[in-house]
């Protein structure tokens, strides 16, 4: 007690902390929660970490064999070399300016949910730290969120584009500080646009967010609009290419960071092309410090930011009360109560019960709504090609490549949104393991929620490709083949999710994207596009060979193409007997994860 | 020590703390009463720096915890309600990451840790990660962070929550023994018991304001009875115990 004596008598004698300790205890921090979590995954969670690096390492190696492959095409197609460089120049720009606007929305959400939701936060608000240190101690939790996907997605590109441009040594390791200082800037521009909208207008926030959301998904139609519009069909051609880049002009802006990063980039790889006159690789030092200074600038900024506001906004978020909510049945519930009425009373309440939660959740709406424009924007530009002109021979694999990608991008959903949902459900167990109902209704009614939320939209959206690919007139048995698969895809993916999120679940997470990001959520990602890719292929190879070797017989005179059909493939026996393959994989596919995860979920003590 | 000056706090339409006025010296261990929504909470989140008044001020040992919030919260030490830990840091490792915000040099925060320890008896488990404490584990940690510093003031949210017989005298005397030797302590607590036991003075809170502010035997007085805590303060806030007996 004597040290607190000395103390009380003497309270002048205490010291802030230094910035430069202050930045110190938060690295440490940082690197012991790190270094614990590596222990951890090393010691307890190998075959996890095996899996997870496994997938990752197919997936970039998948990119990087794709972008080299369409890299080659450029090359090939395209023998002028500054033709080429401008090309690949403008690809970058819109690449990149993509990325800018992606990262500066996910920075801004995370932001929002690392700022004023996280109960580390409301701790070190009581402590003397700094609010802009605990702002940008917060902000790079955020990069390094956004900064992975972007290095699993850029880095295979760049690379690929340096292996086919035979780019020199310098160009590799500028990589990673390019991609750092790019990733720092709409990180940045997305944070402080985070707490200037919180500080200015908290109580309309998400309305704000909403109404930029729809200017950013508007902007991006209209771009993909822009560029697509297009009718030219000698592809390829100088007049296509000189086309082109015209509609990607829009991208170019020398004052964005996507210009700097990609023409920074581009006098890395190509020494001998340097557009000044100087060195290109002082050229592309220039671009890397014009990012870097930047990036810091805007660090800078983003801390100045939260010495004014963050404090005041973190106090006036709090006041906000929620509206009271009428005691009605909203038009959502009252939908979805029709869809479901084939379904049980106590069945129906917890899918009703699922989709509140989930809409009321912004964290969990605002990421389905930005997967939800991706899938848009795809098939808004898939009607735009002219396949009915230009490759119709290939029209029915294009069919069916738009019922795998609306597969795929139903496995995201069903991996981020539905595979969380028993772990979430578990921190709320006291009230429904003490209710008089069977535990497999909780997962009935996972199961059920899917498949509402999945099957009308992935319906139309493969049936709009049937449509604008003309195959609801020209081959209606194939559109309709379309649809079974693509409800088997939904009833598969949505059973999966359920069966493995109870099989494999992580009760001690709170956060749903933490979850899905885990072992099981990887596993399951990793099992539902195989399954796809079996579906698909399933149906897909003997409705190809069916429609060449049949209907397109008169106008397709390609020997390679009609190869299948010398091997019985292109017969309608063989479309029956993979439709029926198809039938009896997914009829597994749902039925054994569902009592899988059943089975686990009786056992499961919480 | 602890100076509220005419404080009000709204969220939205509703006034949570409605002028309030306290003024709370040096040396004294208070008990802030009141039934749920009162406005206790409230004012010990403007008391620590995390909701800021939306009129009036609050000082802490002469700082205005809005204008200078890093110098009161130097000097002042909280224990929430719900706390929190990092869940991938031992408790020792908590407790240095505390020190090094409150800007303690480190053969201070060395001492310090091993006394705070020493009077947690968290000895057995401060070297384990904070995510397989139990919540008494954590309650301790948290006391002994909240006072790694040597605050002068000690703000308490329910602190006898969840807490089994034993560490809930461990708190008692340890509040008791924090102004024994000169420091305040504001405690927010239901226990009436446990006020009734250790406060000096009692602050019961309704609707915003101070309906009284006193010791118990004033209260007493005032009310002309000599019940328990308990029904008194359900007198004075006029809130009669539901009778489950027909």
């Amino acid at each position: 007690m004597a040290t607190a004596e000395i103390q009380l008598e003497a309270p002048g004698g205490k010291q802030l902390p230094t910035a430069a300790s202050e930045s110190r205890a938060f690295c440490l921090l940082r690197a012991r929660r790190l270094n614990t979590m590596a222990g951890h995954a090393l010691r307890s969670m190998r075959v996890q970490l095996v899996s997870i690096s496994f997938a990752s390492v197919v997936m970039w190696l998948g990119l990087y064999i794709l972008f080299q492959q369409g890299f080659h095409f450029i090359h090939t197609g395209l023998i002028h070399v500054g033709m080429r460089t401008q090309f690949v120049h403008a690809i970058f720009n819109v690449f990149f300016l993509a990325l800018t606007v992606m990262l500066m929305f996910s920075s801004a959400i995370i932001m929002y949910g690392n700022l004023f939701k996280t109960e580390e936060v409301k701790f070190l608000l009581t402590t003397p730290a700094r609010p802009e240190r605990i702002v940008i101690h917060k902000f790079h939790e955020a990069v390094f969120f956004s900064c992975w996907g972007f290095v699993l997605l850029g880095s295979p590109m760049l690379i690929a584009y340096g292996d086919t441009a035979l780019a020199p040594w310098y160009y590799y390791l500028l990589l990673i500080p390019f991609m750092l200082a790019f990733v720092l800037i709409p990180a940045a521009i997305g944070s402080i646009g985070c707490l200037l909208v919180v500080r200015l207008l908290p109580t309309v926030r998400l309305h704000a967010l909403i109404i930029l959301g729809a200017m950013v998904i508007a902007a991006g139609l209209y771009s993909g609009w822009h560029v697509l519009a297009y009718q030219n069909r000698n592809l390829m051609t100088m007049s296509w290419f000189t086309d082109v880049l015209t509609r990607l002009e829009y991208s170019e802006q020398r004052l964005l960071p996507s210009w700097w990063l990609s023409t920074g980039l581009l006098e890395a790889a190509h020494p001998s092309h340097s557009t000044t006159g100087r060195p290109a690789w002082l050229e592309s030092f220039y671009f890397l410090a014009v990012l870097g200074s930047n990036a810091m600038l805007l660090q800078l900024i983003l801390a100045r930011v939260a010495v004014r506001c963050f404090r005041v906004s973190y106090s006036e978020l709090q006041g906000i009360t929620r509206s009271k909510r009428n005691n009605h049945v909203s038009w959502i519930d009252r939908v979805v109560s029709l869809i479901c009425r084939p379904l049980p009373a106590t069945l129906r309440m917890f899918v009703i019960k699922d989709l509140r939660l989930f809409r009321r959740d912004p964290m969990q709406w605002s990421q389905f709504a930005i997967f939800t424009s991706l899938l848009l924007l795809y098939f808004f530009n898939v009607r735009r090609f002219d396949y009915a002109g230009t490759l119709e021979q290939w029209v029915t694999v294009i069919s069916f490549l738009n019922v795998a990608v609306v597969g795929l991008i139903l496995s995201t959903f069903t991996t981020r949104f539905i595979f969380p949902m028993i772990s979430l459900e578990g921190r709320r167990f006291w009230v429904l393991g003490t209710a008089p109902i069977k535990r497999d209704l909780v997962l009935w009614g996972k199961f059920w929620f899917a498949c509402v939320g999945a099957i009308p939209p992935c319906s139309l959206l493969v049936l709009a490709s049937d449509i604008s690919l003309k195959i609801v007139t020209r081959l209606p048995l194939v559109a309709v083949i379309h649809q079974v698969t693509c409800w088997m895809l939904c009833l598969g993916l949505a059973a999966m999710a359920v069966g493995f999120g109870a099989r494999l679940p992580n009760l001690r997470e709170p956060s749903p994207s933490k979850i899905a990001a885990g072992f099981g959520g990887t596993l399951n990602l990793v099992l539902s596009a195989l399954y796809i890719m079996l579906i698909v292929l399933l149906t897909a190879v003997p409705c190809f060979f069916w429609t060449e070797t049949g209907w397109l017989r008169e106008i397709n005179s390609d020997q390679s193409i009609l190869f299948g059909g010398t091997i019985g493939l292109g017969t309608p026996g063989a479309v029956v007997i993979g439709f029926s393959l198809m039938l009896i994989l997914a009829g597994c596919a749902t039925i054994v994860p569902l009592r899988i995860g059943i089975r686990a979920f009786r056992r499961l003590e919480f | 020590m602890i100076n509220i000056k005419q404080v009000t706090r709204t969220y939205g339409t509703k006034t949570a703390v409605d002028g309030l006025d306290l003024h709370i010296p040096r040396g004294e261990l208070f008990a802030c009463l009141g039934h749920n929504g009162a406005g206790k909470t409230t004012t010990i989140k403007m008391m620590v720096g995390l909701l800021q008044p939306t009129s009036g001020i609050v000082e802490i040992a002469g700082f205005d915890v809005v204008k200078q919030a890093r110098e009161a919260s130097l000097r002042s030490g909280y224990v929430p309600d719900e706390p929190y830990l990092y869940d991938k840091l031992s408790g020792r490792e908590f407790l240095q990451f505390v020190a090094e915000m409150y800007g303690m040099p480190n053969d201070v925060a060395a001492k310090s840790i091993d006394k705070q320890i020493r009077d947690f008896g968290l000895g057995g488990f401060v070297d384990q990660l904070a995510e397989s404490y139990s919540h008494g584990m954590k309650q301790r940690l948290v006391f002994a962070s909240a006072l790694l510093h040597d605050p002068e003031l000690l703000i308490v949210d329910e602190p006898m929550v969840g807490l089994d017989p034993r560490s809930m005298r461990l708190v008692k005397d340890l509040l008791k023994s924090r102004v024994r030797n000169g420091g305040t302590v504001f405690m927010s607590t239901h226990t009436l018991a446990v006020a009734e036991e250790i406060a000096d003075r009692i602050g019961v809170m309704s609707q915003g304001r101070i309906q009284f502010l006193g010791t118990v035997a004033e209260l007493r007085e005032q009310l002309s009875s000599d019940e328990s805590l308990e029904q008194l303060f359900l007198t004075l806030t006029e809130e009669e115990p539901a009778n489950f007996v027909s």
